[in-house]
C-alpha cells in the first residue's frame, strides 16, 4: 500500500505563497427528487411540440436544402459539398447532419429529404431542452426556474420555427450549450475544463458566429473552477479549443486553400467576405433596412422572450450567477445589431436560450429577494405572497396567449404541400434518362438527386447555374441545353446576374403549378428550337 | 490502402501515448483537492525518529563543504551525517575529514571498491549506520532546515516505510536546456509521483528520500550493479508491499542544479533510460500484486523510450506528410498525435509561470520563449539518449557515467530555503 499524505491543514509560510486553509471541497451535489421527472416530461414536451406537423411549417427556408445537400455530399463521400467547397462555413455542422442520415430513413424514407433533415434536427432540439435544464441547475437555479426556462425556450414560437428548420445555429447551440454546461463541472475537474474546450470548438466548426459565445465560457470557468487551480484549467480549456479549431485552417492550408489567389477558393476569401463584403442589413433602428425587417418578423413571431429576454439579459449582468447567460447574450445580441452588420434571420436561435436562462433566473432572483426582504410587516406577507402568485399566473396565461396563434399555425398549417406536390410531380412525370438536366432550388435538390437526376450538372441548384465555372462547363449551349425549371418563391428572390435562369425561364412553359399567389411553385419545360429540330 | 492504414495506427498509438503522458503529467492539477493532497502535512513540533543522512561525494570537494554546513542547520537535530568518498579522490576525502573534524555529527566512510557507483558507496555505509531512518542526499543539494522535522512527522502518522521529499532544479536561466529540464523535474515531483504514489507503484528519486533503516537492510540495501538504484530500490519496496508516501512542499524541496552541459545531460539520461532498462529486466515488478500495478510498472519503466520516441516520431510524420505532399487525409491524422504534444507545451508555459511564482523566481519572455523554441531540440536529446541507452545495455556496457556539478543553483540571488518558517 503507498498512500498520499491528505491532512490539511497547510503550513504557514510566507505571504509570497498564500495557503489554502482546508481541502477544497467539491461544490455540492445539488439534485432534486423533481429533476428527473421534470426533465423527462420537458423532453416529452419537446417531442411532441416539435413532432406535430414537422414538415408542414414553417416555410422551407433557403439554406435548408443547402446544408442537406452538402450533407448528402459527405455522406456519399462527393466531398465537403455537392458544388465546390468554398469555406462559407466550417463543415462539421452538415457531417453531423450525414452521420444522423441513418436516423430519418428508418421512417421516412418516402418524404421528402427536408423533412427528413427536420427529423434529424429533433436529436439537436432535444439534446438543447435537456442542456438548458441542466445548465440551469449548474447556475444554482431550482427545479421550477430551470423548468421555466426550458419552458420559455421549447415553447416560444419563434425558437419553435427556427428550432425545426435544418440551421448550423441550433447544431452549434447544442454544442455550447454542452461546452458551458462542462465549464460549470461541480467537481471542477481539469478534463472537464478540456472538454468543454473541444465543445466550443465544436460549436464554432458548426457555425461560426457562436465564437461570440466563447468569452462567456472562459468567464464560467473562471467563475467556477478553484483558485489553486484555476490557471491550469483555463489553460486546459484555451488549449483544447484552439487546438481542435486549428484542424480547419490546417485542412485549407493542406488544400493551398488557406490564403486567396487566383483561380482558386480560400477561408480567409471566404472569411473577408463575411465579415466585410457581404451585404449590410443597415441600421436597426432605420425602418427601411433589412435589420428591420428581420427585428420585426421575430418581434412578431414572440414578442414576450425577444424583448424582455433582452432587458432580462441587460439586467442578469449585475447578479452574478446570472452572468454567464447574460454575458453570452448580451455580446452577441449588440455586435449582431451594430449598424452596418450582417443580421441573418436565423441569427436569433443562438441567442434564445440565454434570454430563456436570463428570464427565468430573474424571476428566481425575484423570489429570493421577495422572501428575505423586510418590506413588509408579517401579517401582510400572505396575501401579498397571493398576489403575486396571481401576477405569475396572469403573465403566464398571457405570454401563453400571445403563443398560441403562431403555434397553432405551425401545428397545423402545411405551408410546404406545393414542395411537396411538386417534387412527387417531377419524380413522377420526368425522365432523367431522356431529359436529364432540371434546374430546382435547394430545397428541391436533394429529392432530384434521389429521383435519378445526376448531382450537380443533371440537378442543378439555379445559384450555381451562373456563377460556378464548373457547372457552365457542362453547358455549352448555355439555357439551351437546359430541360427543366422548377420555379419556386425562392427562385423568384434571386439575385440578379443570373442570365443563364433568366433566359431558361423566359424560353419555357408551365406543364405543372401548385399553390397560389407568391407561394406558387411551377414545373416549366424548357422549349428550344434547336431541341425541337434535334429529338 | 497500407498506407492509410499504417498512418491510421501509427497515428492512433503516438496520439495515446503522448495523452496518457500529458494526462498523468497533470495528475496534481486534476481537482483542487489532488492538488491539496500533495502537500506535506504540518507537523507538531515533536521529534520520534533518529535519522543516519548518507551524502556521496565524489569530485565534488567545489560544492561538499557549504551542502555539509547548511544539512547542519536542520531544525531536527537527532541525526548523524556520513560522507561517503572514494579511496581515489584525496580532494573531496580532505574536505570531508575537515568537516568530520570540525563537527561532531559528521563522519567519514571511505568507499574502496575498485570501479565506483553510488549504489556501492551507500551500500558501504549502510552497515554504519545507526539511525532509525536512512536518508539520501546528493552532494550539490540544498536542504531546508525544516525538511527532517517534516520527515519525522510523516513518519509517524502515516507508517510508512519510504518518505519520499521534493527535489527541484532551480538554475533554469543556466543555458538553453535548463529551462526544460527544471520542468520536467517541477512536472515529476510537483504531479507526477504522486500518481506513481497513489496507484502503488513508485520509481523512487536518487536524493531527499528516506527508508526506515530496518527495512533498507532486509533488502539488503542497493543494487550495486543497477544504474538506477533509486529506481530500483522503489520498485523492490513496492512490490513487497511497503507504504511509500510522497510530499511536496515548494518551501521544502531539495534544490539542485541542471547538468552543466548539453553533453553531461545527454550521458545523464543514458545513464538513467539504461537504469530503467535495467531495472525492467530484472522484473521485481512481476511481484507487485495487483494487474493493473504491473501495468504500470511496465509502462513507467518503458517511459523514457515511449516519451522519446512519441515526440520526435510525430514531429517527423507531421513535417514528412507536408514535405512530400501526401493526401490530405493522411496528412490529417499525422497532425492529430500533434494535439497532445503542442497541448503540452500550453500547460509547460502554465507550469514555468507557477514553477516561477511558487519558487519566488522572475521568469521572463525569454525564458518563455527559450522553453518553446527549445522542444525540437530537447525532443531529439531525449531520443539521442534513448537509443544510445538501448545500444549500451545491448552492448553489456554498464559503467557510471557521473554528472559534474558546478553550484550554478547556489545564486547568491536565489532564496534561502533556512529561512523559511513552519
Amino acid at each position: 500500500m503507498t498512500t498520499v499524505v491528505t491532512e490539511a491543514p497547510a503550513v504557514a509560510g510566507p505571504p509570497a505563497r498564500p495557503a489554502p486553509p482546508a481541502a477544497p471541497a467539491p461544490l455540492g451535489r445539488r439534485r432534486h427528487r423533481a429533476d428527473r421527472p421534470l426533465l423527462l416530461g420537458l423532453t416529452a414536451l419537446t417531442a411532441l411540440v416539435h413532432g406535430v406537423n414537422l414538415g408542414g411549417g414553417p416555410v422551407f427556408g433557403a439554406d435548408e436544402g443547402t446544408y442537406l445537400a452538402q450533407a448528402w455530399a459527405v455522406r456519399e463521400g462527393v466531398g465537403l459539398a455537392h458544388y465546390t467547397y468554398w469555406y462559407d462555413h466550417p463543415p462539421f455542422g452538415w457531417m453531423q447532419l450525414a452521420a444522423l442520415g441513418w436516423l430519418p430513413d428508418l421512417a421516412l424514407s418516402a418524404r421528402p429529404s427536408l423533412v427528413a433533415g427536420r427529423v434529424a434536427m429533433m436529436v439537436f432540439a432535444l439534446a438543447s431542452t435537456v442542456l438548458v435544464y441542466l445548465l440551469a441547475r449548474r447556475l444554482r437555479l431550482p427545479p421550477w426556474a430551470a423548468a421555466t426556462a426550458v419552458a420559455l425556450f421549447v415553447l416560444s414560437p419563434l425558437e419553435l420555427a427556427l428550432h425545426r428548420q435544418v440551421y448550423l445555429d441550433n447544431i452549434a447551440v447544442t454544442w455550447l450549450l454542452g461546452a458551458l454546461l462542462l465549464a460549470l463541472s461541480r467537481r471542477r475537474h481539469l478534463w472537464h475544463y478540456i472538454a468543454a474546450g473541444g465543445c466550443a470548438a465544436g460549436a464554432v466548426l458548426s457555425k461560426e458566429t457562436v465564437v461570440l459565445a466563447v468569452p462567456a465560457v472562459a468567464l464560467a470557468i473562471w467563475q467556477r473552477s478553484h483558485r489553486s487551480t484555476r490557471a491550469f484549467c483555463l489553460t486546459g480549456f484555451v488549449a483544447a479549443f484552439v487546438l481542435t479549431l486549428s484542424v480547419y485552417p490546417l485542412y485549407a492550408a493542406l488544400n493551398g486553400e488557406l490564403m486567396p489567389g487566383g483561380g482558386h477558393v480560400s477561408l480567409l476569401g471566404a472569411w473577408f467576405h463575411q465579415v466585410a463584403g457581404r451585404h449590410s442589413s443597415g441600421n436597426v433602428l432605420d425602418a427601411g433596412s433589412d435589420a428591420y425587417r428581420t427585428v420585426d418578423a421575430w418581434l412578431y413571431q414572440d414578442p414576450v422572450v425577444v424583448l424582455a429576454g433582452a432587458a432580462a439579459a441587460l439586467l442578469a449582468l449585475g447578479v452574478r450567477r446570472l452572468r454567464v447567460p447574460a454575458v453570452a447574450a448580451t455580446v452577441m445580441s449588440l455586435i449582431a445589431l451594430r449598424p452596418g452588420g450582417y443580421l441573418p434571420a436565423m441569427y436569433v436561435t443562438q441567442v434564445l436560450p440565454f434570454f430563456a436562462l436570463c428570464l427565468a433566473g430573474l424571476a428566481h432572483t425575484a423570489t429570493v429577494l421577495f422572501r428575505r426582504g423586510t418590506w413588509a410587516p408579517p401579517r401582510l406577507r400572505r396575501p401579498v405572497r397571493a398576489a403575486a402568485l396571481v401576477l405569475a399566473a396572469a403573465l403566464a396565461a398571457g405570454v401563453g396567449a400571445s403563443w398560441y396563434d403562431g403555434n397553432r399555425r405551425l401545428w397545423r398549417e402545411d405551408a410546404n404541400a406545393g414542395y411537396v406536390t411538386a417534387g412527387r410531380w417531377v419524380r413522377e412525370h420526368v425522365r432523367p434518362a431522356q431529359t436529364p438536366r432540371i434546374v430546382v432550388d435547394d430545397a428541391l435538390w436533394p429529392d432530384m438527386v434521389r429521383a435519378g437526376f445526376a448531382p450537380g450538372t443533371g440537378a442543378i441548384w439555379f445559384y450555381k447555374l451562373d456563377l460556378d465555372p464548373a457547372v457552365m462547363a457542362h453547358l455549352p449551349g448555355g439555357w439551351r441545353d437546359l430541360h427543366y425549371v422548377v420555379v419556386t418563391p425562392m427562385m423568384r428572390q434571386r439575385p440578379d446576374g443570373l442570365p443563364t435562369l433568366t433566359e431558361a425561364i423566359t424560353h419555357s412553359e408551365v406543364v405543372a403549378a401548385f399553390g397560389a399567389g407568391a407561394e406558387r411553385i411551377e414545373v416549366r419545360r424548357v422549349l428550344t428550337e434547336l431541341r425541337e429540330a434535334t429529338p | 490502402m497500407v498506407l492509410t492504414g499504417l498512418a491510421v495506427a501509427m497515428s492512433a498509438t503516438l496520439f495515446l501515448a503522448a495523452t496518457i503522458t500529458l494526462w498523468w503529467t497533470l495528475h496534481a492539477w486534476r481537482t483542487p483537492q489532488t492538488l491539496h493532497a500533495t502537500r506535506f502535512a504540518p507537523p507538531d513540533g515533536s521529534h520520534a525518529y533518529t535519522f543516519s543522512l548518507l551524502l556521496p561525494a565524489r569530485h565534488e570537494e567545489a560544492v561538499l563543504a557549504r551542502t555539509v554546513r547548511q544539512l547542519l542547520q536542520s531544525r531536527h537535530q537527532a541525526f548523524e551525517l556520513i560522507l561517503i568518498v572514494g579511496h581515489d579522490d584525496p580532494a573531496t576525502s580532505a574536505v570531508a575529514h575537515e568537516l568530520a573534524a570540525e563537527y561532531p555529527q559528521v563522519r567519514v566512510v571511505v568507499d574502496q571498491h575498485a570501479v565506483k557507483n553510488k549504489p556501492k558507496a551507500l551500500n558501504t555505509a549502510l552497515p554504519t549506520c545507526t539511525g532509525d531512518i536512512v536518508g539520501v542526499f546528493d552532494a550539490e543539494d540544498q536542504v531546508h532546515a525544516d525538511l527532517l522535522t517534516h520527515v519525522d512527522y510523516a513518519f509517524r502518522t502515516t507508517d510508512a516505510t519510504v518518505v519520499q521529499g521534493g527535489v527541484q532544479l532551480i538554475n533554469f536561466h543556466s543555458n538553453w536546456y535548463s529551462v526544460r529540464n527544471c520542468l520536467e523535474y517541477f512536472f515529476w515531483f510537483r504531479s507526477r509521483l504522486h500518481l506513481q504514489a497513489q496507484r502503488g507503484f513508485i520509481p523512487l528519486g536518487g536524493n531527499t528520500v528516506f527508508v526506515r533503516a530496518d527495512t533498507l537492510r532486509q533488502v539488503g540495501g542497493w543494487d550495486p550493479q543497477c544504474l538506477a538504484e533509486d529506481c530500483d530500490l522503489g520498485v523492490r519496496l513496492s512490490s513487497i508491499g511497503c507504504k511509500v508516501v510522497v510530499a511536496y512542499d515548494a518551501l521544502l524541496v531539495t534544490r539542485e542544479e541542471t547538468p552543466d552541459s548539453a553533453m553531461a545531460l545527454f550521458k545523464q539520461r543514458t545513464r538513467w533510460n539504461q537504469g530503467f532498462l535495467q531495472v525492467l529486466r530484472k522484473g521485481d515488478w512481476r511481484q507487485l500484486p495487483s494487474r493493473r500495478q504491473r501495468l504500470l510498472a511496465r509502462y513507467t519503466l518503458a517511459s523514457p523510450f515511449v516519451q522519446a520516441f512519441t515526440g520526435v516520431t510525430t514531429l517527423a510524420g507531421f513535417t514528412m506528410a507536408i514535405l512530400f505532399d501526401l493526401p490530405v487525409g493522411i496528412a490529417l491524422l499525422s497532425y492529430l498525435p500533434l494535439l497532445p504534444t503542442v497541448g503540452t507545451l500550453f500547460f509547460e508555459i502554465i507550469g514555468l509561470h507557477d514553477f516561477g511564482r511558487q519558487y519566488g523566481l522572475r521568469i521572463r519572455a525569454l525564458d518563455y520563449a527559450k522553453l518553446v523554441v527549445g522542444v525540437p531540440v530537447y525532443m531529439l536529446l531525449l531520443a539521442g539518449a534513448a537509443t544510445r541507452a538501448v545500444l549500451r545495455e545491448w552492448r553489456g556496457r554498464r559503467d557510471w557515467e557521473l554528472t559534474r556539478h558546478v553550484g550554478a543553483h547556489l545564486l547568491p540571488d536565489a532564496p534561502t530555503p533556512a529561512t523559511a518558517d513552519a
